[in-house]
């Protein structure tokens, strides 16, 4: 039993709801956003209709949907948590027998009216699930050693699937957003310490065999790991995104090169350029000071989530919000970071800004429970 | 750690004793119990939600941190190009010495497919099968079905039908743009041309390179990048036009399964025309067969590669040669009578031409024993450095990648009997080309001159090779064959064409001999023969002129005709105006009154 339902003392009703968003979060999401239709449009070389508009009225019936989610009662979303979880399980078991097949990974599902991307939905349904579970599970067994395999196992089932659609970059993500939970549940540093420390003595040991008799993996994989991990190694093949990405950023300078004056994704030299790799075009023509002032919005966005966090009491309402701030980080830090080469190439788009359908929705969707959240906090 | 008891005795006790409820106690602990482990937890929550902030703002700052530093590097041009290598399209155009195109870049779509993306492959294949019937369509699906991920389709298609297989609709059947090598005139100067292909092929463009002929051998100056001026030829396509037009009339009418003519100016080397038939068109090259001959091929440039024994072409060399030595004079009477032997090999003259001939007249009616005669005065050594002097021992370094393969074919040993048979074109094969140098080198005042395919300004300056006073006289000779001599039928009214007709047997391919009933017929000669201002020579392959009671093949009756209709129709087209020719006045004396 919720916390929350028992102990509200004053809930708003009906449309007076709407005064009770976080609107600060809503701005600073529609500022994100209004960068990513400039640079859409920049892109396109100023036309329109190619991909902005259609960014466009997906950003708007989104935003409607986020508060349509808004307005329904947190406690309602914890009761579907556990729904949402296995519908998404599903629809990911289900990709891998009809899903379509695009740029070499199968992660589409075709629903007649929409082109699903289930791993999508599944990186907000676990962290509902996971708030849920820990909302659910009596404190005091947290660390329990059973109660924390539970987790790990709803977590690594769709990392899996994921995994094998083949999507590096949300796999991790998943996988990363799921600690994270775990994390911030209280779950014992010590079994963070045990993964972390495995993990890294895993990939010494590869890294260490390597041209010793007792060499783990095959030649060809390493030399496939050193490409991951050194993209430069291989400008013309897997580090020929990063190096161009590299050239725009390096070119945008203090105070870029203006709008639609960027040469290195108009020329098509980069990529991806509309989808992952659009902070390129965003670092070329507004510079260090556009690219600084998106990440500070992205900043604000984190800082008001975990305050709305911190004032609350239900459990599940806090690590809800937690979970998405989680999500959006990964997004941004992962997709950034990799843009600058400071990370290995995943698949990871600029949340709010990339050109894609599925991860907006799902990004505003979230949102959408982080507000409901906050709408329905104990006051 | 020890816990307070719920319900401790004594507080219980206590309670009873004064008529509480104990269940309060109980509620009460219970709720302190749970308040502790609430704060604690919250505590802890707090705590690992400050560790995640703490995560949160050094991401941000290592990100905004690298944006800085990024920001802050000097940029680097872009290397792109230097890195990337990217597959250049462009080629100069070619065109002739007036500036007329001969070959350009148009551009054009490629189709490739991507079969992961189709969404009917059985529908597209058979489609594509019906729009190029030249593909199969159990191939085209075997390829969009199977494992690959990339298939080309055509290398190139034409607007009509890049529309109708964009009308097939299929997302997975795609266009990639890119140059191709367009020959607007055909297959005009087809074989010095060549034609193109396709180097390094990407979706975005491809190298379009050169496969033969003068667009191989310049390959590296048309590709390059900073060229735009066009590759300036020496050919004139009206004339390569005119003369391929004759040649191909001249073949068919003498029943020649071959044909090749040369027009090339006699001071600047430059090649005005060359033809060989058959040809074929540059646009749609045909490939290089596999079995046969390849010299009956339509690649075949017969001007260049075809090496010959050219027969009595080849008496201007002993005669000139003895002129510039000082061994005879042109009244200098030569023993014909024949045959000559020379151990077990006779010499025989197409006719008896009595006990003895003049100089002249044995390069006039063309006699093979006054020639092999003279060429005993000269001797091996001066005949062989002669040749070579004009280039009869190397392939020719005309401007065409095929030019290496037309090396003359020498006398294994250069004995006497080589010297005998080579004086009259028998025992040294060489191509048409080589004879039109050496043409050339007689009438253009007695200099070197070596063929080019390019453009030239000046007049080459060559060695020296027979003084202008013999250079004068044999184009004198020359033109005689033709007033009075074996060429007759090569009078061209007001171009005064000289030259020097040659009939040579054909060697047959397996073992030694000559076929009695195949021939080359060559016709070399030069115009105007008062002042010489080109040179040609038309080489017919086993011509038969059947208009008389027998058959006739000897050049005088095939070559020449066809020769002097070529010249009949370039002559104009090359600015020469029609001359009205001063009556010789060899043997008149004027006198005083």
């Amino acid at each position: 039993m919720s916390y929350l339902e028992y102990n509200v003392k004053y809930v708003p009703a009906g449309i007076r709801k709407l005064l009770y968003v976080d609107w600060a979060v809503v701005l600073l999401i529609i500022a994100a956003a209004s960068m990513g239709f400039l640079m859409l449009y920049s892109i396109s070389g100023g036309r329109a209709h190619v991909w902005m508009e259609p960014q466009l009225k997906r950003f708007g019936l989104g935003l409607v949907a986020m508060l349509v989610v808004a307005m329904v009662p947190i406690w309602f979303w914890r009761n579907m948590a556990a729904l949402a979880y296995c519908v998404s399980l599903v629809l990911l078991i289900a990709v891998e027998f009809v899903g379509q097949t695009n740029m070499g990974a199968q992660r589409w599902l075709n629903l007649g009216f929409i082109e699903l991307q289930p791993s999508e939905l599944m990186k907000v349904a676990l962290v509902m699930f996971l708030a849920a579970y820990y909302d659910w599970l009596p404190l005091g067994k947290t660390s329990h050693p059973f109660w924390v395999l539970l987790p790990v196992v709803f977590i690594l089932t769709p990392t899996a699937l994921v995994l094998g659609q083949p999507d590096l970059g949300t796999a991790a993500l998943i996988l990363a957003a799921g600690g994270a939970m775990m994390f911030v549940a209280g779950v014992h540093w010590a079994y963070f310490a045990t993964v972390i420390g495995a993990a890294a003595g895993g990939i010494y040991a590869v890294l260490a065999s390597r041209g010793t008799e007792w060499q783990i993996l095959l030649d060809y994989q390493y030399r496939r790991i050193d490409t991951f991990l050194d993209p430069a190694a291989d400008p013309l093949g897997a580090g020929y995104n990063i190096a161009q990405a590299k050239i725009a950023l390096g070119s945008g300078g203090w105070t870029g090169r203006g709008f639609m004056q960027g040469t290195q994704s108009r020329l098509n030299f980069i990529p991806e350029k509309h989808t992952d790799f659009i902070f390129t075009t965003l670092a070329e023509e507004f510079g260090f000071l556009g690219s600084f002032a998106l990440l500070a919005l992205y900043g604000l966005i984190m800082f008001f989530c975990i305050a709305s966090a911190l004032t609350q009491k239900d459990r599940f309402a806090a690590l809800v919000t937690l979970g998405v701030a989680i999500n959006f980080f990964l997004y941004f830090a992962i997709n950034m970071a990799m843009v600058m080469g400071l990370v290995p190439v995943v698949g990871v788009p600029l949340p709010l800004v990339s050109y894609g359908g599925t991860a907006m929705m799902v990004l505003l969707l979230s949102f959408g429970l982080m507000q409901s959240a906050h709408v329905h906090r104990p006051r | 750690m020890t816990r307070r008891p719920l319900r401790p005795l004594a507080r219980i006790l206590r309670a009873r004793e004064e008529g509480g409820d104990p269940e309060l106690i109980e509620a009460e602990n219970i709720r302190l119990r749970h308040e502790e482990m609430r704060d604690k937890a919250r505590l802890r929550a707090e705590g690992r939600l400050l560790m995640l902030g703490v995560l949160f703002f050094s991401a941000v700052l290592v990100i905004g941190g690298r944006m800085a530093v990024i920001a802050a590097t000097e940029v680097e041009a872009p290397r792109a190009a230097m890195i990337s290598d990217p597959i250049i399209g462009h080629r100069a155009e070619i065109v002739d010495r007036n500036g007329r195109v001969l070959a350009m870049n148009i551009d054009t779509h490629a189709v490739y497919a991507q079969p992961p993306q189709m969404i009917d492959p059985a529908r597209a294949a058979r489609e594509l099968a019906r729009i190029f019937p030249e593909l199969s369509e159990e191939r085209l699906l075997r390829d969009f079905t199977g494992e690959r991920r990339f298939v080309w389709v055509r290398r190139q298609v034409s607007p009509e039908q890049l529309q109708a297989v964009h009308d097939i609709g299929d997302p997975g059947l795609l266009f990639g743009p890119r140059e191709m090598r367009l020959y607007p005139n055909g297959a005009l100067a087809a074989h010095i041309l060549g034609g193109a292909s396709y180097g390094r092929e990407g979706v975005n463009s491809a190298e379009v390179i050169g496969v033969a002929g003068v667009e191989r051998f310049f390959e590296d100056t048309l590709r390059d990048p900073d060229r735009t001026a066009p590759l300036v030829l020496s050919l004139d396509t009206t004339v390569q036009a005119a003369m391929e037009e004759v040649l191909q009339g001249g073949m068919s009418l003498m029943n020649a399964k071959g044909a090749s003519a040369i027009i090339m100016d006699v001071h600047t080397g430059e090649i005005l025309a060359m033809a060989s038939l058959p040809d074929f068109d540059p646009n749609n090259r045909p490939r290089v067969p596999t079995t046969g001959d390849q010299a009956d091929s339509p690649l075949f440039n017969r001007a260049l590669q075809g090496v010959y024994e050219l027969g009595s072409v080849f008496k201007i060399f002993p005669v000139a040669q003895a002129l510039e030595l000082g061994l005879v004079d042109p009244y200098t009477q030569i023993d014909t009578r024949g045959p000559m032997t020379w151990g077990r090999f006779r010499i025989r003259d197409f006719r008896n031409y009595g006990p003895s001939l003049s100089v002249e007249d044995v390069f006039i009616r063309s006699s093979n024993i006054g020639t092999a005669r003279i060429a005993l005065q000269i001797g091996i050594p001066r005949q062989r450095a002669f040749l070579e002097s004009l280039g009869f021992l190397e392939p020719t370094s005309i401007e065409m990648i095929e030019a290496p393969t037309g090396a003359p074919l020498l006398p294994r040993n250069w004995s006497e009997l080589s010297l005998l048979t080579i004086s009259y074109g028998h025992g040294l094969s060489s191509s048409p080309l080589h004879l039109a140098e050496g043409y050339a080198a007689m009438a253009n005042g007695g200099t070197r001159v070596t063929a080019t395919l390019l453009r030239q300004d000046q007049p080459q300056r060559g060695e020296r090779i027979i003084s202008e006073a013999v250079s004068r006289r044999i184009n004198q000779m020359m033109r005689d064959v033709v007033t009075r001599g074996t060429a007759s039928l090569g009078e061209v009214r007001g171009y005064e064409v000289g030259g020097k007709t040659g009939t040579a047997d054909k060697p047959r391919a397996a073992g030694g001999g000559y076929y009695r009933d195949k021939v080359i017929a060559t016709f070399a000669g030069v115009f105007p023969a008062s002042d010489p201002q080109y040179v040609f020579v038309v080489t017919l392959d086993e011509p038969v002129e059947t208009s008389g009671t027998e058959p006739r093949r000897t050049a005088g009756w095939t070559a020449v005709p066809v020769a002097a209709e070529m010249v009949r129709r370039t002559a104009p087209l090359l600015g020469l105006r029609p001359q009205v020719e001063v009556a010789r006045l060899d043997g008149v004396t004027l006198s005083g009154n």
